[in-house]
């Protein structure tokens, strides 16, 4: 009936609510092919969709959809931002979006997997890390230690802490919160969290999954 | 031949007896964006500069004058005052210092009314050079309010229910008492308020202490709107069911 996408900035995630296929594709072939959607959320959405729901709205949605507790606190890892929504029955308790002091980080992690063929599933999270304001300042310092002849998947892991307590300071350090995005199939990312904080996995279709309640309620998309 | 127009800048709210003294001058609002105006004080400003006094240097550097009036006091603020030095030595026009302590209220029925808050903006901007006639309704019961000094760019306004109060120093300039603090501190019991600072401004302080005691949402703008700046105005405004 309808096909909603997330028009992330390197990743496009979509699902087709007829077929309830979901997929995967690069962003840059999203536009090559002109991929289209009937309802989009992400970065590169607007000249997706006629219709364009804000990622704070779909990402609380879609954590309503896939949460049943009256308490969700879900923060999304993007390529180039993270963000966060915290709500209990309803209400909001808080929010926040940053598009700069976390700027890149995602996308740096992804960068280094493929430029120095890293498994991250194969590699054990760092007890240290690696200051990571942004990932281009960040990255900075991983060359720094892998010259000073830091092994380069430690020097990655720290790099991925770095980005882990950055984002976890930005919730303000529950102890518990439901990861959203790519990340989440990161295991080295995801386990780079303060060890006793509970990290629950909801995978990288929340925001599209956030979409659905946009439908009207015989599953078609309006304008 | 008539003698030539003395074109006069003015920087904040200066006292409405110091605007008038200044006859059939053409007033120019140095705080507001000026056709044409070029970024000539970009090297002249730290980088934590807040984006209006960034406008105002601008502007008075992109626009020939014959004065220029600088309100320095409470109301404004230090980058303000520091700026009135840097003017006068960069300009060869006379820079007038005042002080507007006015406690003598105009009223604030643009705030209150029930227009877009956008043009709300717009008509208490313009009300020194340009004061217009508009029809205004009251909205009593405002769905949302906007707390703060006036952007820089106006597109912040646009997420908001029409109707919303207008709140803080934009209020306080409307009511051409821009150095009541009481005034500028209230906030209405139960409306969705977000609060709103030039990014580098002190007022941030305030801005983000008073979005904690009244359950709102602080933010602060460098410029131009920034897609997470207005994402979270949009999610704060429908979370607090503003629409329904």
């Amino acid at each position: 009936m309808a096909i909603l996408g997330d028009f992330g900035t390197t990743w496009t995630k979509l699902l087709d609510t007829d077929t309830g296929e979901r997929r995967v594709i690069a962003t840059r072939d999203a536009a090559a092919h002109g991929q289209r959607a009937d309802i989009a959320t992400g970065h590169n959405a607007r000249r997706r969709a006629p219709r364009h729901v804000n990622e704070l709205i779909a990402l609380a949605q879609g954590g309503q959809r896939l949460i049943e507790e009256p308490e969700l606190l879900v923060l999304d890892v993007g390529s180039r931002d993270v963000k966060y929504i915290h709500l209990r029955d309803g209400e909001l308790l808080g929010m926040d979006w940053t598009a700069t002091c976390g700027a890149l980080t995602g996308f740096t992690l992804e960068l280094l997997g493929n430029y120095y063929g890293i498994d991250y599933a194969a590699v054990e999270p760092s007890t240290k890390s690696v200051p990571v304001t942004c990932g281009v300042l960040g990255m900075e310092q991983l060359f720094e230690l892998v010259s000073e002849g830091v092994p380069v998947e430690e020097a990655v892991a720290r790099f991925a802490r770095g980005i882990a307590m950055n984002a976890y300071r930005f919730i303000g350090e529950p102890k518990q919160f439901c990861l959203s995005g790519g990340m989440c199939e990161n295991r080295l990312f995801h386990r780079s969290f303060p060890e006793e904080v509970e990290v629950r996995l909801l995978g990288r279709y929340v925001l599209v999954e956030g979409l659905i309640p946009e439908l009207t309620e015989d599953g078609r998309a309006t304008k | 031949m008539g003698e030539k127009r003395r074109r006069v800048g003015f920087v904040g709210c200066p006292p409405e007896d110091v605007l008038k003294a200044q006859g059939v001058a053409e007033l120019v609002d140095l705080d507001n964006v000026i056709e044409g105006a070029r970024p000539r004080g970009e090297s002249l400003l730290p980088r934590t500069t807040c984006r209006i006094i960034r406008r105002i240097l601008d502007n008075a550097l992109s626009v020939e004058l014959d004065e220029i009036i600088v309100d320095e006091g409470y109301g404004k603020c230090d980058a303000a005052r520091g700026l009135a030095e840097l003017l006068e030595d960069l300009l060869d026009v006379p820079v007038i210092r005042t002080q507007n302590d006015n406690r003598q209220s105009a009223g604030t029925p643009i705030s209150d009314s029930a227009l877009p808050l956008l043009r709300k903006v717009e008509l208490i901007l313009d009300g020194f050079v340009n004061p217009q006639e508009v029809e205004l309704t009251a909205q009593p019961k405002p769905r949302a309010a906007m707390w703060g000094v006036p952007a820089a760019d106006f597109s912040i306004y646009e997420p908001f229910p029409d109707g919303t109060q207008v709140l803080g120093w934009t209020r306080c300039l409307e009511n051409r008492t821009p150095a009541e603090w009481e005034l500028e501190m209230y906030v209405p019991v139960g409306v969705p308020t977000v609060f709103f600072a030039q990014t580098f401004c002190p007022k941030n302080v305030v801005a983000q202490h008073l979005a904690r005691r009244h359950d709102g949402l602080h933010v602060d703008v460098d410029g131009v709107l920034s897609q997470p700046v207005r994402a979270k105005i949009e999610a704060f405004l429908r979370f607090k069911r503003v629409w329904d």
